[in-house]
């Protein structure tokens, strides 16, 4: 894609790449912070089952690792690590080392249960971000060198816009597998009641909604709203190129994953955090003189 | 094509070749994902297993526990880890870990092992941290532990809950 029509349609400012390495660092920082690392660590290591590049590290490595003690400083070095990265301090360096202890971490939880995709989309954009200039502006280090890096708009813009293609890919990929693997049959009236209902029933869920059981009764409607979810996932990408139609996309996306709580007891807080990454951030910060 | 130009196109490369592959084979090996979520849908006629954790305070009482409030780390992993537990996959691996290669050998094989082999150690484990946050003198603290398993036979909107087994663990 030509620069100049990236830098038309995402921001192209070091502030606005600034700001979305705080969103998604700021992101994994919270969510590390909330997370209590030493009870983890009490989890039995039998019952690991090391996924995809995470079979390549060695059982005594886990052994070790899967304590209180050494989940404690596992979570410390992701603290310190995130802190730096989310301020902009010594970016260069903390966004890497923050990207690879995600990675790890988040191939670590997933060896013990399924492949949850609510992180995944984040710890690529921790990818995009270590390998890009975020830390020119909106950051300590900024405020530490007092000397502008000059660098065209593109370097700034396209990470951005390689962010946004990459949220984009999630939603349209996931509707082009549904088509593919299930047809026209994911339109069935019972596919939702169904689905809904089996993640309601257990309490190993992390909420205990049970709007589920409500679903029989108008199921006759459903396969309506599950097109309108596909059609939704479908069109996703234009919230990427057509400013306009982005808010009403995103704001579909919300609904969406309010629904996916309330019906089936699924979150994606991590991914909804991430809809940050369509703000126009230069917008913002001219209309309210922040820079 | 400017250095910049070379570096982001291969940034977009290492990103988004790895996800075409996931995608066109429907396969997650992390770090690769493909977004196949409920790519499935749900089945009426399918039956469904599913698990409830209780626990059995001193005082006699038996109360639901959700593990979510003990390793919130599981955070929408939970249900998953307990299935895999159950079905003993964690000695289903090329590489088991030496303690599961050990308990399998003694057993015969896999086909000999019982189910949920490994469960007692991760009822011990959330048995543990429920305690742990509570005085030793309080009657709220656990006795023991289990995992009720329960059945949905599918095929209608009703009898969700037929008790099939259950796993208990002293603590």
């Amino acid at each position: 894609m030509a620069p100049g029509i990236v830098n038309r349609v995402v921001p192209s400012s070091a502030f606005a790449l600034g700001v979305a390495r705080v969103v998604v660092h700021g992101t994994f920082l919270v969510s590390v912070l909330v997370t209590s690392f030493s009870a983890l660590g009490q989890l039995p290591v039998t019952i690991l089952r090391p996924t995809g590049a995470m079979k390549f590290l060695p059982w005594t490595f886990y052994d070790q690792l899967l304590t209180p003690a050494g989940m404690t400083i596992l979570k410390l070095a992701m603290v310190v690590s995130l802190v730096a990265s989310t301020a902009g301090l010594l970016t260069s360096v903390s966004t890497k080392t923050s990207f690879l202890m995600v990675l790890f971490y988040q191939g670590f939880v997933r060896s013990f249960g399924h492949f949850n995709h609510d992180e995944m989309l984040g710890v690529y954009c921790l990818a995009v971000l270590a390998f890009t200039p975020c830390g020119d502006e909106f950051s300590l280090d900024q405020k530490l060198r007092k000397i502008r890096k000059d660098r065209p708009a593109f370097a700034y813009a396209y990470p951005i816009l390689l962010m946004q293609l990459l949220m984009a890919w999630v939603y349209f990929s996931s509707f082009l597998i549904k088509l593919r693997i299930a047809g026209l049959s994911y339109l069935s009236p019972d596919n939702l009641p169904a689905l809904a209902i089996y993640h309601s029933l257990d309490n190993l869920h992390d909420t205990a909604f049970t709007w589920a059981f409500w679903l029989p009764q108008v199921k006759g409607y459903l396969p309506a709203a599950v097109a309108l979810v596909l059609l939704w996932e479908f069109l996703f990408p234009l919230a990427v190129f057509f400013p306009r139609l982005r808010w009403w996309i995103l704001g579909g996306g919300v609904v969406f994953h309010l629904s996916t709580l309330f019906l089936m007891n699924i979150f994606f807080p991590h991914q909804l955090a991430l809809y940050l990454l369509f703000v126009n951030w230069d917008h913002l910060a001219r209309k309210f003189k922040f820079r | 094509m400017t250095r910049l130009h070379l570096k982001y196109a291969l940034l977009t490369a290492a990103i988004f070749l790895p996800l075409l592959w996931a995608f066109v084979y429907v396969r997650n090996v992390y770090p690769v994902a493909t977004w196949n979520v409920m790519m499935a849908g749900g089945l009426l006629e399918r039956g469904r297993s599913y698990w409830i954790l209780r626990g059995e305070t001193v005082s006699g009482e038996t109360v639901d526990i959700r593990p979510i409030n003990l390793t919130n780390a599981m955070y929408s992993r939970t249900w998953a880890m307990v299935n895999a537990t159950v079905d003993n996959q964690s000695f289903k691996l090329q590489n088991i870990h030496p303690t599961n290669a050990e308990l399998l050998r003694q057993a015969g094989g896999l086909e000999h092992l019982p189910p949920a082999a490994r469960l007692p150690d991760l009822l011990r484990a959330w048995g543990n941290l429920y305690n742990e946050r509570l005085p030793t003198s309080s009657t709220e603290r656990l006795k023991a532990i289990r995992l009720d398993m329960y059945r949905w036979e599918g095929g209608r909107y009703a009898d969700y809950d037929k008790f099939v087994e259950s796993w208990r663990q002293e603590l």
